[in-house]
This record gives structure tokens, C-alpha cells and sequence, in this order.
């Protein structure tokens, strides 16, 4: 298994005196963040978010099971992320390795904690049936900041995914194709976005660090806002200490970020509505 | 299932404190004699434990950085830590994330530099579970690391910080963590810096700032705590030490 | 703006009921001739903690255990400070032994590798013995020999002990080994203790001969200043380097001799006198251990039985801290 070289000297330095002139290597001002792009798949909830050169394909289905016993209104919602040496040689396949825990981790935290999706709208019969989503996430490509690319593509997934309509009479439960009758959304309470800044010593932070950012830096910061201006998760694991001024700018930055991504995202959905017959005419 | 009021009407919480109240903090160090650094530190109910060994030989040479120390965290939680004849509810992955925390957050501010080409392993150990285990254990490693010798920047001291309804509130316990926003906060307090941040709930931004900079207030505060300890048994030793060489040269 | 209250807490382990002021001097303050210039009187040593600022780095220069932040010289470590002339430093209170050229060390092999083993010596890396620093069986002169290179577990293999002498040091700080004096070489004949490296001075000599009556023919004890301890069967003068004893071509045997169990006693007796010693934090000294045994035969304690903690800390009070 090669592991991933730590770039010499002369490139940190190099980078570090660039961004000290306000400079980044691909040329974007320090608090700007990459074009994505979001390319859904034929079947609804299946998105592919391409972020730079980082693409995260999500995928959403929908099963029915019986809920928890002490739980018997809410449905499941399932993050399960792979990922596999197509994305980077650094990766083993099946094994996971600490950074590839810590994403998964962290959209837990940001979509299933935060209440992003209804659960108890996901109950059918109550004790008997209940919706179990997955969300499956497949890391096609690493050119830095997975997880941003990874919320959007979540974020954007589930908005786009249709669950089947159910007819309950009595005690037997009818899902009607997509062909009979158009499919339901999911009730989403809001849109979490994760917003990754990068920073060195001594400098300013950057948002949406490229490969080699990341592993230049001192530290990472994410944090996962909402368009509410709602702070959802912030995880500043160590690197170089920030005071609380620091921190404070960042997130301020990252509210107004976040909110041009929602619309963002809102406007693809847009799109790709009109582009696709849902309705049964 | 009964749920525990936050804030009474008198304004104390389900333990008789006040919001801005601390929990008892007993600091032991040394208790782990083997170890070449060790501390123990119980925040109300919640012990933690934590022996440094190193800096040593790593035990993959491969793992060896050629220029600075390489530091491994492990966590690990008794059975019986949380009551009730141990039930692992948190698994794996909870600890592997508290130890790579753990782990970001003590690199910077150890001096790597001084110690090329070895290994500083810390170990964890938490022994009763009562809310607030991240932020104990921070403050039983830096004991640990202090104990040990290894040159650090600045004590790293860590405090849990929650908000009910616009009350901010210091130090949670288990059944306020399970309710509340809670924020783990760690800080270098010399400098009042934060170096760990970590929040799970949906919370405004402003109360946010409120609860970041109580939370670094509180972190100078533990640090007196855990300085005066320190001092106090460095103080003990060189007096014993200082003694000793006088009889022995006395001998000579 | 607001305060943070506390409960006081309960007594723990280390806050005691004694309202002594804890060292807290601001060590800005510890200017000019106030440190104490390398006095030992423990009491009067400043105390500092990491994070603590020092004084200012434009007059003083910083040593071991600080760094430099703003024009500042701020402790990295808890321990004492020490000033000599301009240039401070902090004694960590406990740390890693830290070799130095000329230390004598007492090792244990962990690797057979080219022309040298690895040895293990409580250190932060493990130390380098090269064949060409070691007495070959046979001599002291005798030339080095091929074979010798592929015969290198005869001498010493996995597990040996041996002690040693620190000649050097490699780029990375790992410490280069020598046992080219006959008083250096494998250990036999005896019992090995891993102590705190603090607790071992340097002095004039390592190598200590309690004579009988510490059992029929004495008992030996070698303090390594990394911590290990040896304490082994007493030799006769003769029989240790340059006598007529001296076996030269044993120097790598691996058996132990014949020792009768008084012998025995004795050596555990005054290993468990050094265990003493060491739990109660006390430094190692040839007349301590000397006194320590002493004392022990004067108690009439059962030979050979662990000290128990209480008769420890008698002999502990009366021995060390009384003077």
C-alpha cells in the first residue's frame, strides 16, 4: 500500500509565503471556494457532486422495515460511506483509515443528529412499518476537502429522492410505482451544509483547501451551518490554536457561504425538475 | 420516564449547582507508577485516567518521523464505567474519535521537535462515566504529559459548556449532555486560544460566541486548579530530593 | 462581567489540609542575584510550570526545558529553574534519561544486526553497540577477525545484559556504546532493577563492593545512570579487572556461577533496600545503600522477605531525612 508522500519543504514554504500575499496555488482568494457542480443520476435521490476535482456520488433508496421497539414512530436514516483505491491509491479497499471514520462521522453528526430529514415522517404503520433510508456515499475522486463535497452531494440527494407512494388499508400496506402514482419527497427540515477552512500558522484560514492545502496545514476547522444561520457542528480537532476572535470570523464567513450553496443547490433541483417527468400526466 | 429538570425554579441544577458552577475536581498525579507519567482526574462523577509513556523507541521503526516525535493515542473505556453491569452502548468508533481528537489536539503543543525519531504514547483509560469524558480526559493528559517531562507550550485545559433556553451552563453532566447543546472547549489559557472546538447540536450563532468565550474563561480557571496542584507536588519532590543529595554529601 | 464560581474541593491526593502557600512566585520577579546560583537548598528553588513566562529573552537566553515566544522566555516543562549567568533553564522534575558522553548505562540486548547489536537502555531510542567497541574474548588487543562478525550471538545475544559506557552519539540523539574497559561487559550472577533515572546521581564511581558481612563474599552493585541497577554476587578484588583472577577469556560466558543461599539473601536484601530507597523518591549513594543494609541487619528483619512499607519508611526517615 504506497502511502501518501509528505511534499517537500520548499513546497510548504512556497505556499505558506504565497498565502501570506493573500495568494492561493490555483489561483482563488483565500476565502473562496470551488465551483461544484451537481449532476443527478437517472434514478431519484442518486447525485454527483463535483467540487474542483473532488467528486462524491450519493445515493439514496428506501426500504421498509419494522421500527425499534422503543421507537415506534420513527423510521431509520442510514450514512454508510465507500470508499476504494479509485479514489486514491492511499486508500485501502474495505478498511477503513482514521480520516475516512472521521467524514463519516461528521455527516452523522450533521444530517442524522441534526434532525436534516423527518424521521417520524417516515413511519407508515406505527410499530409495524417504517421507512429505512440509506444513504450510501462512494468517494470517486480526492482532490482535496471530501467532506464539503460529500454534504453537498448528501444535502442534495436527499432532497432530489422520491419515496414511493403508499396506500394502507387495513392491514395491508399497497406501494404504488412511480408508473401509478408520483412518488413522495422527503420532509427536510433544513439543509446542513458542511464548510471546511484550512489554516496555517500565523495566516489567515482558508475555506475549501485543495489536496495539498490539506496536508500542508497546521489544522482544519469544519463547520456545518444551516441557511437559518444555525450553527449544526463545528469540529476543531487541534491543530494551531485560534483565538475566539478567529473562530467567530470564520463562522461568519461560513454563514453567508452556506447560504449561497443552499440556493445553489435549490436552483440545480430547479433544473433538473423541469427536465424530468415525475408527474404521471 | 421521568425527565430531570435542567434549571429548577430556583435556579440550580439536577446536582444542586449553578449554572456557572465547576464540578468537584480532585487532580492526582503519579498514580501509575510504571508509566513514565501518569495522572488521574475526576470531575464530579466522571474519573479519568491517563499514562504517558515515552518518548521511546516506536514499536514500528517504520513509523518513525525523522525529524520529531510521533504521538499514539488509545482510548479505552472499563465495563463498568457507566453502571449498571456495563453495557458498551458508545462502540468503537466514539473512542477511535475521541483518541484522534485527543491526538490533534496535544501535536501541536507538545515540542515534537525536541524528541526525533520516537514515540509518545498516551493511554486513556476511562474509569466512571458521567458527562464531560473528552474534556476530563484532555485534562488528565496534559497532567500525564507534564508529569512525564515532555516540554509542552502551555497546559491544555477543557471544559463542556451547554445552553438551556438562553442560559449558558459549565461543566455537564451525563443527563444535561443527552439534553442541551453541549460544546467541548479546549484552550491554551496563557494565550486564550482555542485549540478544540467541538459541537454536536443545532445552535445560533451568537449564542455560540456567548458559550466560546465562557468556555475559555472557565479553561484559565481549571488551569489555576491544575498549576497549583503541580507545583505543589514538584515542590514535595525537589525538598525530598534537595535533602537526600545534602545527607549523602554529608557522608563523602 | 461574569464569575465562574467553584466548589472547593474535597482534600484529594494532593491538596492536603495545610494551608502552605504554594510556590507560586512570579518568576518576572526572580531577577539578578534572587536565584539562588546553584545552591542546593531545595526550599528556595523557583518552581515553574509550562506556560509560564520567565523573564524577557532580550537580556537572558533560553536552555533546556524553555522556548522563546514574543520576547519572552517561557518554561516548557514543571521543575525547577536554574540560572547560570545568562542563560536559564528548567530541570523537568521526572523526564527520560538523557545520556551524555561518558555515562555508564546498563543495557539489554534487543536485536542482532550488521557489525552491531541494538541495546534497550530506558532511553528515547534504543543505543548502538558497534562490534569494533567491544572486547573480543582473549585479550583486550586481540584483532577484529571476519568471522567474529558472523559469530556475533556467541558473545552477546537477544536478552543479554550488559553495562556499558556511552562514547558517543549519532545524528538523531541515539547514544553509541562501549565496553572496551574490562570493568564493562555482560552482567552475571545476579539481579536487575528498573528505577526512576533521577534517582541516579553521577559520581566518582558506579561500582559499588558491600563486603561481607553482606553475605559470604559481598555483594556488588552496579548504578546505571539510565535507572537500571545491578545488584550481583560479590567478586574478590583479584578477580576484578587487572587482578590474577581475572578470566579473560570468559567474559561472554552465559552461566551463572554456584551461589549459596546466604549469598543469595544478601543480594536480595540489598535490592530490596534500594527498592526502599527508590520508592520514597530518595537518590541513590554507595554509603546510603551501605547504611541501609546496615540498618536492616540491625533490625533483626527476616532476611530475604520484602520490606514492608511501613518498616521502609522507618528506615527511610531515620536514614536519609534526618541529616
Amino acid at each position: 500500500m504506497p502511502r501518501e508522500i509528505e511534499p517537500p519543504s520548499v513546497q510548504k514554504e512556497f505556499l505558506e509565503s504565497a498565502l501570506a500575499e493573500g495568494k492561493r496555488l490555483d489561483g482563488r482568494l483565500p476565502l473562496e471556494q470551488r465551483k461544484f457542480t451537481l449532476t443527478f443520476g437517472a434514478e431519484l435521490g442518486s447525485v454527483e457532486c463535483r467540487l474542483g476535482k473532488t467528486a462524491v456520488l450519493a445515493q439514496v433508496t428506501a426500504t421498509i422495515v419494522k421500527p425499534r421497539d422503543d421507537r415506534p414512530y420513527e423510521g431509520f436514516l442510514q450514512i454508510t460511506s465507500e470508499i476504494s483505491p479509485m479514489a486514491s491509491s492511499v486508500f485501502e479497499a474495505g478498511r477503513a483509515s482514521e480520516d475516512e471514520v472521521m467524514i463519516t462521522r461528521l455527516l452523522e453528526k450533521s444530517i442524522r443528529r441534526t434532525e436534516a430529514v423527518d424521521r417520524e415522517a417516515l413511519c407508515i404503520v406505527a410499530g409495524e412499518k417504517v421507512w429505512h433510508l440509506r444513504l450510501t456515499l462512494h468517494f470517486l475522486s480526492v482532490a482535496g476537502n471530501l467532506l464539503d463535497c460529500a454534504s453537498l452531494a448528501a444535502m442534495a440527494a436527499l432532497r432530489h429522492f422520491r419515496k414511493p407512494e403508499l396506500e394502507v388499508l387495513g392491514d395491508e400496506t399497497i406501494v404504488h410505482s412511480p408508473d401509478e402514482r408520483a412518488p413522495v419527497p422527503l420532509a427536510i427540515h433544513h439543509t446542513p451544509l458542511c464548510l471546511t477552512f484550512a489554516y496555517f500558522e500565523g495566516l489567515q484560514p482558508i475555506l475549501d483547501p485543495s489536496h495539498i492545502e490539506e496536508i500542508l496545514a497546521a489544522g482544519t476547522m469544519t463547520i456545518t451551518l444551516n441557511a437559518q444561520r444555525e450553527l449544526c457542528v463545528l469540529s476543531k480537532a487541534g491543530g494551531s490554536p485560534l483565538s475566539v476572535d478567529d473562530v467567530m470570523d470564520v463562522v461568519r464567513v461560513g454563514v453567508e457561504r452556506v447560504r449561497e450553496n443552499v440556493k445553489t443547490i435549490e436552483e440545480a433541483l430547479e433544473n433538473d425538475k423541469k427536465s424530468r417527468v415525475v408527474e404521471v400526466l | 420516564m421521568s425527565r430531570l429538570e435542567i434549571l429548577n425554579l430556583a435556579g440550580l441544577r439536577h446536582d444542586n449547582r449553578r449554572p456557572y458552577e465547576l464540578r468537584s475536581l480532585a487532580l492526582s498525579l503519579s498514580p501509575s507508577p510504571t508509566a513514565d507519567g501518569s495522572a488521574q482526574v475526576t470531575q464530579g462523577l466522571t474519573t479519568v485516567q491517563a499514562s504517558v509513556f515515552g518518548p521511546r523507541e516506536p514499536r514500528q521503526r517504520a513509523a518513525a518521523a525523522h525529524d520529531k516525535a510521533s504521538v499514539v493515542v488509545e482510548v479505552g473505556v472499563v465495563p463498568w464505567a457507566q453502571g449498571q453491569g456495563g453495557s458498551r452502548s458508545r462502540g468503537d468508533k466514539r473512542l477511535l474519535e475521541i483518541g484522534a481528537a485527543i491526538r490533534q489536539t496535544f501535536e501541536p503543543v507538545i515540542l515534537t521537535h525536541l524528541y526525533p525519531r520516537s514515540e509518545i504514547t498516551v493511554q486513556v483509560q476511562v474509569l466512571a462515566a458521567d458527562g464531560g469524558i473528552l474534556p476530563t480526559a484532555i485534562n488528565a493528559v496534559t497532567l500525564a504529559l507534564i508529569d512525564a517531562g515532555i516540554s509542552m507550550l502551555d497546559y491544555v485545559t477543557a471544559v463542556s459548556v451547554g445552553l438551556h433556553l438562553k442560559q449558558a451552563m459549565l461543566d455537564l453532566s451525563a443527563p444535561e449532555e443527552s439534553d442541551l447543546p453541549t460544546l467541548v472547549v479546549a484552550a491554551l489559557p496563557e494565550s486564550g486560544r482555542v485549540t478544540l472546538a467541538q459541537m454536536e447540536t443545532r445552535l445560533h450563532v451568537d449564542r455560540f460566541e456567548e458559550m466560546l468565550r465562557l468556555g475559555v474563561a472557565a479553561c484559565s480557571v481549571l488551569k489555576e486548579e491544575m498549576e497549583a496542584a503541580v507545583k505543589q507536588r514538584t515542590t514535595r519532590v525537589v525538598e525530598r530530593m534537595a535533602i537526600s543529595a545534602k545527607g549523602a554529601a554529608k557522608d563523602d | 462581567m461574569f464569575t465562574i464560581a467553584r466548589i472547593p474541593p474535597a482534600p484529594t491526593f494532593e491538596r492536603g489540609s495545610s494551608p502552605e502557600a504554594p510556590v507560586r512566585m512570579d518568576a518576572m520577579d526572580v531577577d539578578g542575584d534572587d536565584l539562588g546560583e546553584g545552591t542546593s537548598l531545595g526550599a528556595r528553588r523557583t518552581i515553574v510550570s509550562p506556560g509560564e513566562v520567565i523573564t524577557s529573552s532580550k537580556e537572558y537566553m533560553r536552555g533546556h526545558g524553555t522556548y522563546v515566544e514574543d520576547d519572552n522566555v517561557v518554561s516548557a516543562v514543571a521543575g525547577t529553574l536554574e540560572r547560570v549567568n545568562k542563560l536559564i533553564s528548567v530541570k523537568a522534575l521526572q523526564s527520560r534519561y538523557t545520556p551524555e558522553v561518558g555515562d555508564l548505562v546498563i543495557g539489554r540486548i534487543v536485536e542482532v544486526g550488521a557489525q552491531r547489536w541494538r541495546v534497550e537502555a530506558n532511553a528515547r531510542q534504543d543505543a548502538v553497540l558497534m562490534l569494533s567497541s567491544v572486547n573480543l574474548p582473549g585479550g583486550v588487543q586481540r584483532r577484529k577477525v571476519e568471522s567474529d562478525a558472523l559469530k556475533m550471538r556467541e558473545f552477546l545475544a537477544e536478552g543479554d545484559l550488559l553495562v556499558a559506557e556511552v562514547q558517543a552519539f549519532f545524528q538523531d540523539g541515539a547514544m553509541s556504546l562501549h565496553t572496551r574497559s574490562l570493568k564493562y561487559g555482560k552482567l552475571r550472577n545476579g539481579l536487575l532493577l528498573e528505577l526512576p533515572p533521577r534517582l541516579v546521581r553521577r559520581l566518582k564511581s558506579h561500582f559499588y563492593h558491600l563486603p561481607p558481612p553482606a553475605g559470604p563474599v559481598g555483594v556488588d552493585v552496579i548504578l546505571g545512570l539510565n535507572g537500571y541497577v545491578w545488584v550481583s554476587l560479590g567478586t574478590r578484588q583479584d578477580d576484578r579487572e587487572g587482578g590474577e583472577g581475572f578470566d579473560a577469556e570468559g567474559v561472554y560466558r552465559n552461566d551463572n556461577d554456584e551461589i549459596d543461599p546466604e549469598s543469595r539473601q544478601a543480594i536480595i536484601d540489598v535490592a530490596n533496600v534500594i527498592k526502599a530507597f527508590a520508592a520514597h523518591g530518595v537518590p541513590l549513594a554507595d554509603t546510603l545503600i551501605a547504611e541501609g543494609y546496615q540498618w536492616l541487619r540491625d533490625q533483626a528483619l527476616v532476611p530475604g522477605v520484602p520490606l514492608a512499607a511501613a518498616d521502609g519508611e522507618r528506615m527511610v526517615r531515620e536514614l536519609a531525612l534526618s541529616e
